[in-house]
């Protein structure tokens, strides 16, 4: 425990320079400006930094990713709020109410509840990444192939299960993300698979080119497929954030904040997840139901609070488990495998300041967006004007740089090539790039693990359901599956309204 | 929305939304959809069990390389089959998929062929990257402003010529400087 603190105030102390800041502040803004741009993601700028930062020392490269991560999803709220599109997929949430709030002449208000919504999130989630990190990856340490076989296959079949309307279409990317992850050479015996005889196709399908291509050319093509330009909200009114509503809503911080972390624990679901659950979770329990959607500061603030933290709250899951918890989140796990560390149970062991120092980033992170929500909002608003013809060709080529830099490969800029324009036609059918991003993260791991598995219960699958942890996790894994087969559906319906049918019976004698 | 002769973008509506799909065209794009994911399981699973199953390494035959992707081809045979019935059962079979839009078609093979061009004839061929990226840049902007020139009734001036090469300078040199020289990083 104090050791814990120690370490923690360690990391904090690490940080206080003026190369840190600096580096922290500048992540911030450039993530605030890709989120302010309409289509162009978290995933995006974080992939495009990694390589940016890859000559950097491991700390500053990862600090500058996590405060461009925290940076892009508050950023993409102004323009949720001042043109009612979301600046990145978290932010739709807030749409209806901070839009609403602009049209009638109160967008700065708006922005400056977003700022102290997006604050306090990200602090309570930075508080719970300190607590729960350390203590998560100690329970993992007990995790053995089976544990890690389940763990991974949950993770890929709760994302596309959440992810999305359609379950079925989340677990083929999921399935598709995990079968190119099997490309390559793979990890027991060196073997090359379907590389058809292309010593370029050895190396495997890298995944920074692969979400390039899946969150930047497919993002370019299909804003240029819509040339929908529409008219920006004036702000006339005071942007400084309101705390005083931090208080006023107190209850709806505190509760947008667990419902934000407890949501990125879950693998791959994504921020919006965090902040539509907030927000329907506000709705449900406001005395002013009546306005939200026409401009709640209620639910403005539990969006916001909500997608803030669950920032950390899927970074949590990233460190503990080297399970990531968003697409962010998985181009933040391979930047630090870049970076010589190794997220998962053994970092406790191998790298057991990482998580401190992670922290001190995050909380870094946290104070630049106020920093920023301070001062620098109106300048900042000046990039919504670039029309989308003039910046979209600049990303592209930005994509391309992202591609090859990792490896100096051009084979990666093909590969993005062909990832971003098929992402691009299957986005447009429905098919969403979450699952396909944890399937490919992923994918090593579960092959390693089946494998081993089987290795160590001499082909038997009997431990792959009898160890405790294994049989959860396979039973929840199993269960989501089947509540998608309406015979299975309509029984544990009928099975559950019995219960509840008993239980008011029960209760009602009793009374 | 209308589009401009040339099918390029057409900046400047607000307010125009995107009409509701038809849910028998839904249904028979994904019908499609569902028959490919189908045949490529199948064609994942043939390639797993005919993959080398190492057995002159002796290796333990429950760890040979193809179990997995066999699994796998097998997981997008079943989600294909239950997508296509599915697809079938909701209209797919007497719909025909949503018709694609003539101008999103032409412009995306703009937004394409601009793209393939600089990234199949223009990178790693020996042109230094800034200029790669300046002629790209310019001439993507040229060709992706014309329609709103040609709406408000203008021809190429030189004041938008002059913008498109400098934003293509600009940007080639600032992305050439921020990562070659600033952080060191390669670039093809």
């Amino acid at each position: 425990m104090f050791s814990g603190l120690a370490d923690l105030g360690t990391a904090y102390l690490g940080f206080l320079n003026p190369t840190s800041i600096a580096l922290g502040l500048g992540g911030a803004l450039l993530g605030i400006i890709v989120g302010i741009l309409p289509g162009l993601s978290a995933t995006l700028v974080i992939a495009l930094l990694t390589t940016v930062t890859i000559k950097l020392p491991a700390n500053n490269a990862i600090l500058v990713l996590i405060c461009s991560y925290v940076g892009a999803l508050y950023g993409g709220s102004r323009t949720a709020i001042l043109l009612n599109i979301p600046g990145t997929a978290a932010n739709a949430a807030s749409c209806a109410d901070g839009y609403a709030l602009a049209q009638r002449g109160e967008a700065g208000r708006a922005i400056g509840i977003a700022t102290s919504g997006a604050f306090s999130g990200t602090l309570f989630g930075v508080i719970c990444l300190a607590l729960f990190t350390p203590s998560l990856a100690e329970v993992a340490l007990s995790f053995g192939a089976f544990e890690f076989f389940w763990l991974a296959l949950f993770g890929v079949v709760i994302s596309g299960s959440i992810v999305g309307d359609d379950p079925i279409k989340g677990w083929l990317m999921g399935a598709l993300g995990l079968f190119l992850a099997q490309i390559g050479q793979e990890g027991i015996y060196a073997h090359n698979r379907f590389t058809f005889g292309w010593d370029e196709l050895s190396g495997g399908i890298s995944l920074i080119p692969a979400l390039v291509g899946a969150f930047g050319l497919a993002e370019v093509l299909t804003t240029l497929a819509d040339p929908l330009e529409k008219k920006l909200v004036e702000v006339k009114d005071s942007v400084l954030p309101r705390f005083r509503e931090v208080f006023q809503y107190w209850r709806t911080v505190l509760r947008s904040g667990i419902i934000g972390v407890g949501t990125g624990l879950l693998p791959g679901v994504g921020e919006d997840a965090g902040a539509w659950m907030s927000y329907a979770a506000a709705k449900a329990t406001t005395k002013e139901k009546a306005l939200f959607g026409k401009g709640s500061i209620d639910g403005l603030m539990a969006a916001e609070t909500g997608d803030m933290a669950s920032i950390p709250g899927h970074i949590i899951p990233a460190l503990a488990l080297g399970i990531p918890g968003s697409a962010p989140s998985a181009v933040l796990l391979a930047a630090m495998i870049i970076h010589g560390i190794q997220p998962g149970p053994m970092m406790m062991i191998t790298h057991p300041q990482f998580v401190y120092e992670v922290v001190a980033m995050t909380s870094l992170a946290t104070v630049s967006i106020l920093f920023f929500g301070l001062f620098l909002v109106r300048p900042l608003l000046i990039v919504l004007r670039i029309r989308r013809t003039v910046l979209m060709p600049v990303v592209y080529v930005l994509c391309t740089v992202g591609a090859f830099a990792s490896a100096s490969r051009l084979f990666d800029v093909y590969a993005m090539l062909v990832i971003g324009i098929g992402a691009f036609f299957l986005r447009r059918r429905g098919y969403q790039m979450a699952p396909f991003v944890l399937g490919m993260v992923l994918g090593p791991l579960l092959d390693k693990s089946l494998r081993r598995g089987l290795v160590l219960s001499d082909g038997s699958l009997t431990p792959f359901f009898s160890r405790p942890i294994s049989l959860t996790l396979a039973t929840v894994t199993i269960f989501t599956m089947l509540l998608y087969v309406p015979a299975f559906k309509r029984g544990v319906l009928g099975l559950t309204s019995g219960a509840s049918a008993l239980l008011r019976s029960l209760f009602g004698r009793g009374s | 929305m209308s589009a401009t002769p040339d099918g390029l973008d057409e900046p400047g509506r607000i307010g125009d939304e995107a009409p509701p799909e038809d849910p028998r065209a839904v249904a028979a794009a994904d019908l499609r959809g569902g028959l490919l994911w189908l045949v490529f399981g199948v064609a994942v699973l043939v390639g797993s069990l005919t993959m080398d199953r190492l057995e002159h390494q002796n290796i333990n035959p429950v760890t040979v390389p193809g179990l997995l992707p066999g699994l796998l081809g097998l997981a997008l045979i079943a989600l294909g089959s239950v997508l296509a019935i599915r697809s079938w059962r909701r209209g797919g079979r007497g719909g025909s998929p949503p018709p694609l839009d003539a101008a999103l078609f032409r412009r995306l093979a703009w937004v394409n062929g601009l793209i393939l061009v600089f990234t199949f004839g223009l990178v790693g061929h020996g042109l230094p990257f800034w200029l790669a990226s300046a002629l790209y840049v310019a001439t993507s902007i040229l060709v992706l402003q014309t329609p709103q020139r040609r709406l408000e009734g203008r021809s190429l001036g030189v004041r938008e010529f002059a913008f498109a090469v400098a934003v293509g300078l600009g940007s080639g040199a600032v992305i050439s400087y921020v990562f070659q020289e600033l952080f060191l990083v390669r670039l093809p």
